[in-house]
């Protein structure tokens, strides 16, 4: 390391190192607050529609408020983009379903439940996605007027991601640290900033040496359950550090010294909401089947029967709609905690290494397209 | 940065700095407010923004960026003192043109809306029609396939082999035969079988294929209760509800995924919502298939209540809450037997199996407990 250190006196005196500079954070998270409530209540009125919009306007917010040596980053994409790929993710998705669906039978006449392993095509179709949804978000990451982008192919990581998955399986997860050195270093290699290009150190060993006595002890999380949010979030936060360390651009490198309880409280307040609004919703239920019991006068025993369906009409009413705002609060919950406060907490430990290599880098490369976020929402999964 | 800094002198403490858009190089500039907007480095060239060019791009608090439609797409000034920012926001016209306002978001509302409510109408209406009229239409080679396919299924859930005791499988034979000209299926290719488990059921399959599993068998105390269960699922077989289950299905899981964004299916409401959807249009085929089987048994001049007797002493009382009842693919079978009971007449026909046929029926399987 060569932060704030001088080098040797040796016999041509070298320019000091500069000292590392910091990440800075400045979002309001009252403004995030109210951006994400708007953004649910959006989403219910739009059934979902508004998703697009919303995750366009969080990854804004987070990428405007991020700066690096004085200077914020800028996500440029756009929610119509995010549209127009999940039509033709849709389309392309679509027959693939169908002849999915074909196959299965052809398979299951041949021998029952034959078709299972079709899953695992759609597993590494998911693979592909995340990298594909995932150089979408790259190019779309501007800072100092130069983007972010990336090359490689979404089929190689994908057959990576599914050789290393059947390791990991075999080894019962203890493969998942040299699972993930090997992604993220195919990742970061095909990653570049203008004409510099990225690449991971990180190596799996170090992950493991970081964190095995907690596949160790997994077990126990099992049988005793409040040490699992603990366990996690050790994981998690030993995880991202592993991760922030190994990233390096050029001659940019990243460190991070965030420390290996900085999750328990995140992890904690959203079971804490989730509690909370569980024991909510219950009582809603209750003082929402009384109140019906009591205003239409009909007995209990017929609001909840089923000879009369016209009658049970009201409770299930209050049932849905207790149950999308029950969805709605968690929505926000999550993303406050989960995404803003999960982000706020780790830039503020990176520290960003030899920053000048980074003055005056060309810009390069051109924008991708949304497909890969398209296929990632079609089929569900996500990636970072 | 170091050597911009070293050779920018002694600056005001917010400076204005500008990004090309073609080198990550932070220049500091001054800014001129001429017929354009004048963008000047220090011994660079000068770049000249149009006001009516000039868009507001996304900043942290504090800070002006501004980006430029005639310049490069990445081509950034930003501006922090907040006096030259009021300036230079009272010259461009333009700042705000491209973004989301209020009527943007109503659109999307509006569109999502509509596109929902056509959805739910294609559902409720559109897909229950187009699985009537083409469940009919599916050719029988394509059906017997799909067939074969979850016969493959049942048997390495329910046992591999069918049961094949020769007087027991004569009597079978003989009481499915009178069932199915009485119901007027013409498929030679339909297969009957008991299958060897302690599940008490009974299925049909795609193809003409019905089963029955020996638990039924072993609770079943005369033929007419048998006959009963039987000519329902022919009732199945004849409303093709196999391929209209199928195509229902198929398409309901699809467009409730493509409403909720999610092509495969797989998450929560979804499959709250779906299984609702199809329970509804389950029930309703059960029904048809117990009106089938009214008419089959009153034609042979027996009874179907026997049948339904025997569903309520394998089921019990099935009605409790709301969520079951609207849930439930079947109609509850307390309702069934209710039905039934109207439905009863006085036996008419000659009984469907003698004393010996039944019981070598009841041996079908061999005379061991599963």
């Amino acid at each position: 390391m060569n932060d704030m250190q001088w080098t040797p006196i040796g016999s041509e005196p070298l320019p000091p190192p500069l000292p590392p500079t910091r990440v800075d954070f400045s979002g309001d998270r009252s403004e995030f607050r109210k951006m994400v409530t708007k953004g649910a209540m959006l989403e219910l009125v739009t059934f979902g529609f508004y998703r697009f919009w919303l995750v366009t306007d969080i990854r804004r917010h987070l990428w405007a408020n991020t700066a690096i040596d004085g200077d914020a980053a800028e996500y440029t994409g756009r929610a119509k983009e995010l549209l127009v790929g999940f039509l033709f993710a849709l389309a392309i998705l679509v027959p693939i379903y169908l002849a999915y669906f074909l196959i299965g039978i052809e398979f299951e006449r041949w021998q029952g439940f034959a078709s299972t392993p079709l899953f695992i095509g759609f597993y590494a179709f998911g693979q592909f996605a995340i990298f594909r949804a995932r150089r979408y978000r790259l190019t779309r990451t501007v800072w100092r007027g130069v983007r972010f982008w990336m090359d490689g192919s979404g089929w190689a990581y994908s057959f990576r991601a599914m050789a290393w998955g059947l390791l990991v399986f075999l080894t019962l997860g203890l493969a998942l640290p040299w699972r993930e050195a090997a992604l993220e270093r195919y990742k970061m290699q095909h990653t570049h900033y203008g004409d510099l290009r990225g690449d991971f150190e990180g190596n799996g060993w170090t992950f493991f040496k970081r964190g095995w006595w907690l596949w160790l002890l997994s077990p126990i999380a099992l049988v005793i359950f409040p040490l699992a949010p603990f366990f996690y979030a050790e994981f998690k936060a030993r995880e991202w550090r592993w991760w922030l360390d190994g990233i390096r651009i050029g001659g940019v490198s990243l460190s991070s010294d965030l420390p290996h309880d900085a999750f328990y409280g995140l992890y904690w307040k959203v079971i804490g909401w989730w509690t909370l609004l569980s024991m909510v919703f219950s009582a809603y239920l209750g003082g929402s089947a009384l109140l019906v019991v009591q205003l239409s006068g009909v007995p209990a025993d017929q609001v909840f029967g089923s000879d009369n369906a016209a009658r049970s009409i009201p409770m299930v009413v209050m049932m849905v709609a207790g149950y999308l705002a029950l969805a709605l609060a968690i929505n926000i919950v999550m993303r406050v905690y989960l995404q803003r406060d999960l982000w706020a907490k780790v830039l503020e430990t990176v520290k960003v290494h030899d920053i000048g290599a980074a003055s005056d880098v060309q810009g390069r490369g051109v924008l991708a397209s949304a497909l890969g976020e398209g296929f990632a929402d079609g089929l569900d999964v996500a990636g970072f | 940065m170091s050597d911009v800094f070293a050779e920018a002198p002694a600056q005001a403490a917010k400076p204005t700095i500008f990004f090309d858009g073609t080198s990550s190089r932070r220049r500091q500039v001054t800014l001129t407010f001429a017929d354009a907007l004048e963008i000047l480095e220090e011994g660079g060239t000068p770049v000249r923004w149009s006001y009516a060019d000039i868009r507001r791009a996304d900043s942290p608090p504090g800070i002006l960026r501004l980006a430029c439609t005639t310049a490069p797409p990445l081509a950034r000034l930003e501006i922090r003192d907040a006096v030259l920012a009021a300036d230079v926001t009272v010259r461009c016209t333009d700042l705000d043109e491209h973004r989301t306002s209020r009527r943007g978001v109503a659109k999307i509302v509006g569109w999502s809306v509509a596109a929902t409510v056509s959805i739910v109408c294609v559902v409720l209406f559109g897909v229950p029609l187009a699985a009537d009229r083409l469940a009919p239409l599916v050719p029988k080679p394509i059906e017997r396939r799909i067939g074969d396919a979850s016969e493959v299924q049942v048997k390495t859930i329910f046992g591999r082999s069918v049961c094949e005791d020769p007087a027991g499988k004569a009597a079978f034979t003989k009481l499915v035969n009178r069932l199915r000209d009485a119901a007027g299926l013409d498929d030679d290719s339909m297969t009957a079988g008991v299958l060897p488990t302690a599940v008490p059921n009974a299925f049909a399959l795609p193809g003409g294929k019905v089963y029955v599993l020996r638990g039924l068998l072993d609770k079943a105390q005369n033929p007419d209760e048998l006959a009963g269960i039987l000519a329902h699922e022919l009732g199945h077989l004849k409303h093709y509800d196999n391929m209209r289950g199928l195509i229902y299905n198929g398409g309901t899981s699809f467009l409730i995924g493509l409403l909720f964004g999610d092509v495969t299916g797989s998450s929560a409401v979804i499959f709250a919502s779906r299984t609702v959807v199809e329970a509804s249009y389950s029930r309703e085929a059960e029904t048809a298939a117990d009106t089938f089987a009214i008419e089959i048994m009153h034609k042979l001049g027996r009874s179907p209540k026997p049948a339904f007797e025997l569903m309520y002493r394998i089921t019990g009382k099935e009605g409790g809450s709301t969520l079951t009842s609207i849930l439930a693919s079947h109609p509850l079978t307390e309702d069934r037997l209710a039905r039934m009971t109207r439905e009863d007449r006085p036996v008419s026909g000659p009984p469907l199996l003698t004393d010996k046929e039944w019981q070598s029926l009841k041996g079908i399987c061999g005379s061991g407990k599963i």
